[in-house]
């Protein structure tokens, strides 16, 4: 199956939730999937599309259009498409539902994204800080307003 | 892991200094008795903060910085951060520096393969084995060494090529030392196996299935030697790869000792490599011609957009997703390294072993804390 019928399969499947898919090169393609739904759809891409693989799911922050973007990689161990799959978030309140009953490996990547942007996983096994001191929790420091960068060092926690 | 502890259990720490790894890192682990009932990992020791830095930093000068992501795979790191820029900036690569780039990622390969082998040798307390790898991999960092300038951190590739040409005579370097390697990576083979003692504590032992690996998103060695032929080289080719001859290894147990077997094959799949690249090797320039960027400009703006680029590091799959808003910095780097999902895999796998294995299984994976936690 190639890169074209995927993303036909999965706006077919998904009229209401997918929006904006886009076929960038034959290995490349990109999707915006509505946040409450991404459960749903991250079922049928593993299930019945065989993106079997989550690389990697971040956050990227836009003040401008106060707008968080949940960006799920998704790839395959049986064919080499790549898709992007963007949640939209508003800034003031992010939230949305975990993918860990899919994705097993999302676990870390989600507390990651959580300390680091503030999104908050609905129904996370375990939603704590991963890689930042639980004092930094509710600074959010790879948002762009952040202030604290370079100055707050782990010497000026203690 | 609940904090609680039953009758006859207790909670050990290991770390976070313990030399199961080169970085800090905890293993909180429940016993009872000698068996493990539970554990979890607890990252953030050396946590520096690589991907806000990226994104306060010009694009030449984040060369320097993914470097010191994990050193021991600095090459692989440099190529994934300079694929992006070159996808987006639209620069070709002339085809002497990708040959280049490929010579110096798998000499990168080699080494780092030794020292993880040898490190996790000492583990199960075959030191004199540290000892050997880290004599052959002197000579592999000096070759790596005449080429970069640096032996470990060596900020040589640029967007659209490379720093510097091969030197002279590296071609007879090359070959003096791969003679030398290629009977000690026959030495250490015939010792692994050979050795009985060895083998009861590395055979059956740590044993992921091709299935739930695929699940938890491992990649790299610990995928292949459970029988999966997941290489970026191969499925999704970057630099000249694609021109190349050379095989993925395999393994079917998925044990400890296949990961290193796995090791093994590689390094000397890595040095066919190198000894093609060298064969057919062109004459030509190692910096593109008639682009805008110049091969040191403080100050590039790359086009907006947004790229995923990811090559085959060592230790598996490592990707870059950067976002450009046209300025002379980028939006977001993402750093998708292919330890983290590796070490996420520890707490499942330790699960029912013995206490006395759990440095032979977390050392077999070869991970590095300083890149989980960038």
């Amino acid at each position: 199956m190639d890169a074209e019928s995927m993303i036909a399969s999965l706006t077919d499947r998904f009229p209401d939730d997918v929006y904006d898919a886009d076929i960038e090169s034959a290995i490349r393609t990109a999707a915006k999937v509505k946040p409450e739904n991404v459960v749903d759809v991250c079922r049928y891409l593993k299930e019945e599309l065989s993106f079997g693989h989550l690389c990697c799911e971040f956050g990227v922050d836009y003040p401008d259009r106060n707008e968080i973007e949940v960006i799920y990689m998704l790839g395959s161990y049986e064919h080499p498409v790549i898709l992007t799959m963007k949640a939209l978030l508003s800034r003031d309140e992010p939230e949305i539902e975990s993918v860990v009953p899919v994705y097993w490996n999302a676990n870390w990547y989600e507390r990651e994204t959580y300390e680091l942007y503030g999104v908050k996983y609905l129904n996370h096994p375990d939603l704590k800080p991963l890689v930042l001191p639980i004092e930094m929790l509710g600074e959010w420091p790879l948002r762009k307003d952040y202030k604290g960068f370079p100055n707050k060092t782990a010497k000026n926690l203690v | 892991m609940e904090e609680t502890v039953g009758p006859s259990e207790m909670i050990v720490h290991l770390g976070p200094q313990h030399p199961m790894m080169p970085g800090p890192f905890r293993l909180n682990a429940k016993l009872r008795g000698e068996t493990v009932v539970d554990s979890e990992v607890d990252l953030g020791w050396i946590h520096k903060g690589i991907e806000k830095i990226l994104e306060n930093k010009t694009y030449l000068q984040g060369i320097t910085i993914v470097d010191r992501i994990c050193y021991l795979e600095a090459l692989t790191n440099e190529e994934a951060y300079v694929g992006c820029v070159e996808k987006l900036a639209g620069i070709e690569v002339p085809e002497r520096a990708q040959y280049i780039r490929v010579i110096v990622e798998e000499l990168s390969r080699i080494q780092s393969h030794l020292l993880g082998m040898g490190e996790y040798a000492s583990f199960v307390g075959f030191v004199s084995m540290f000892m050997y790898t880290i004599r052959d991999r002197e000579d592999v960092l000096t070759l790596l060494d005449s080429v970069t300038g640096a032996r470990i951190t060596h900020s040589f590739l640029r967007f659209g090529g490379v720093k510097d040409d091969l030197p002279e005579g590296f071609k007879d370097d090359v070959k003096y030392v791969f003679g030398n390697l290629r009977k000690a990576i026959d030495s250490y083979e015939d010792q692994y196996s050979s050795d009985s003692i060895y083998k009861a504590r590395t055979v059956g032992i740590g044993v992921l299935t091709a299935d739930v690996a695929k699940d938890m998103g491992v990649s790299g060695p610990p995928l292949r030697a459970t029988g999966v032929d997941f290489d970026i080289r191969k499925d999704e080719p970057y630099l000249v790869y694609d021109d190349l001859d050379f095989k993925v290894c395999t393994h079917r147990d998925g044990d400890v000792y296949a990961r290193i077997q796995v090791r093994l094959d590689e390094m000397r799949e890595s040095m066919h490599i190198i000894e093609q690249c060298l064969d057919q090797i062109p004459s030509g320039p190692i910096f593109p011609e008639n682009t805008p960027y110049g091969k040191r400009s403080p100050v590039m703006r790359i086009p907006a957009g947004e790229v995923f680029h990811r090559v085959e590091s060592p230790r598996g799959e490592m990707g870059f997703y950067m976002v450009s808003d046209g300025s002379e910095k980028p939006h977001r780097v993402k750093i998708r390294g292919p330890v983290y999902p590796t070490l996420q895999t520890l707490p499942p796998l330790l699960k029912g072993v013995n206490v006395a294995d759990i440095v032979a299984i977390a050392g077999s994976m070869d991970t590095c804390t300083s890149e989980a936690d960038r």
